[in-house]
């Protein structure tokens, strides 16, 4: 029955499952097209549409699963091999489950709720960077963990954020299953719809435990992902100076 | 400890209890490799089920196109990040040893280790360094990386790495004295709980003449520290 509920939430928690089930990006807020137009539509209360239903998990959620969790866990220790019932290994499926729950925390918290009272009327309209934030995300292939430094960059319009709340939207969408990708491109999304600023740009680079402890192991590769939105994109000494000053 | 020599550590426990388990799977043992085959792809699809019910419980779509084939990446990937149940030292080392007139010591160090913290599920990584003082038998360079894959593929708790890496060394050479030093990052501490991020746990273990002497205790820390 916990499921049950688990999974209506879900499906209550996003517009058109059905129309989502097929881009694959259901659970993570994806921003599509129309839902961007749309939000973008309306500017005084962009910050509330764009992000009405992201969250699709909450604390009793994650009480009323952790049993489930745990149970999983234990069918996963014993069908490696290992025995559930040795010292070190008697509460590891409830650490696990409560691991993995807050590497998956990311689903229970919404953009709205962190930034709603931190951005300020600035005059400024140079560039604000924000960089080398250390991030921690979790391989939606693998369940294998991603860690890496995201830097982020934009350029105001006359309105700023406050600076841990870019690292605060970089939480919330990497604590979650994701792909690199679109990891980036929803933090710069996330910023945009958010300060309507000049342009933003999102770097990461991160290594990736499915390739390092895994598979083709490489211990040293890093993957590097960008998105360049607004000036950023269309300004190619912008986007230069934003470079290189996350470079030094 | 629980244990005294290598081979009364998880991997022959592990050995017991899987011989245990096969008899639930009803498995026929006339069968021979197919009977092997046709338990590794339940045991596989045993975890695969699980990693659903874990998917499903974190709230995630089960049917998103990203996730359609996860439960069986990442049964796959737990099986290879603990393929060192599987294995003993015996299998890897039996034809690389070889009587050489050496007797001073030899290092091998900066092997990348990467393991499972059995606690949390997460995974650590870091580098070992291994020396020993042979007694007339010296090992293949690449056996000693190989030892720590063996141990270091499992659901490990970083101070009994270090032993079983080094009562294993000692075991198959007899050497005057064998040093391994390990210094790892764990992402359970890293990711999550306390969050530190340039946290580095270093554990060593020192076994004969590296444990009664100092100054060769001293001569293998300061050749593998960084310079």
């Amino acid at each position: 029955m916990e499921q049950r509920a688990v999974q209506t939430q879900y499906a209550a928690g996003h517009g058109d499952p059905k129309k989502d089930a097929g881009s694959g990006t259901t659970c993570t807020g994806e921003v599509n097209g129309e839902r961007t137009a749309a939000a973008a539509s309306s500017s005084s209360s962009a910050v509330t549409e764009g992000w009405r239903e992201e969250r699709t998990r909450s604390v009793e959620d994650n009480e009323m699963s952790r049993p489930g969790l745990a149970a999983a866990y234990r069918t996963i220790l014993s069908g490696l091999g290992e025995d559930p019932q040795r010292q070190g290994l008697l509460k590891t499926p409830l650490r696990a489950a409560t691991a993995m729950q807050f590497f998956t925390k990311g689903y229970q918290e919404k953009i709205i709720d962190v930034l709603n009272d931190a951005i300020f009327d600035e005059d400024h309209d140079e560039m604000v960077i924000v960089k080398d934030i250390d991030m921690f995300s979790m391989c939606e292939h693998h369940l294998v963990p991603i860690f890496g430094r995201v830097h982020i960059g934009y350029l105001p319009n006359k309105r700023v954020l406050g600076l841990s709340k870019l690292a605060r939207i970089v939480e919330i969408y990497s604590r979650r299953l994701q792909v690199q990708e679109r990891l980036t491109k929803q933090i710069a999304v996330a910023i945009t719809e958010a300060l309507k600023p000049a342009g933003v740009g999102v770097v990461i680079e991160a290594t990736h435990m499915c390739m390092v402890m895994r598979g083709v192991q490489k211990m040293n590769s890093k993957t590097v992902t960008s998105t360049m939105l607004g000036v950023f994109r269309e300004d190619a000494k912008t986007r230069d100076e934003f470079l290189t000053l996350i470079r030094s | 400890m629980e244990y005294r020599t290598a081979s009364e550590t998880n991997g022959k426990h592990v050995a017991e209890y899987q011989n245990g388990f096969n008899a639930d799977l009803h498995v026929q043992e006339e069968e021979g490799g197919r009977a092997g085959e046709t338990e590794t792809w339940s045991k596989l699809s045993r975890i695969q089920r699980a990693y659903s019910t874990v998917l499903t419980e974190l709230g995630e779509d089960v049917d998103r196109e990203g996730l359609l084939r996860t439960p069986l990446r990442a049964a796959k990937a737990m099986q290879f990040l603990t393929k060192g149940y599987h294995e003993t030292t015996q299998e890897i080392l039996n034809d690389a040893i070889f009587d050489e007139n050496h007797d001073e010591m030899v290092i091998v160090k900066d092997i990348d280790l990467f393991s499972l913290c059995e606690h949390h599920l997460v995974p650590f990584f870091g580098k070992v360094h291994i020396a020993y003082l042979p007694n007339k038998k010296v090992v293949g360079l690449s056996k000693l990386a190989r030892i720590v894959e063996i141990y270091s593929r499992r659901l490990q708790v970083q101070e009994r790495l270090s032993k079983q890496i080094a009562i294993a060394i000692s075991e198959a050479l007899e050497p005057a004295g064998v040093a391994v030093v390990i210094e790892a990052t764990h992402m359970c501490m890293v990711m999550r709980g306390v969050q530190k991020m340039n946290s580095k746990t270093v554990t060593s273990v020192m076994l004969g003449t590296f444990q009664e002497d100092p100054k060769t205790r001293e001569e293998f820390l300061s050749l593998i520290r960084k310079n």
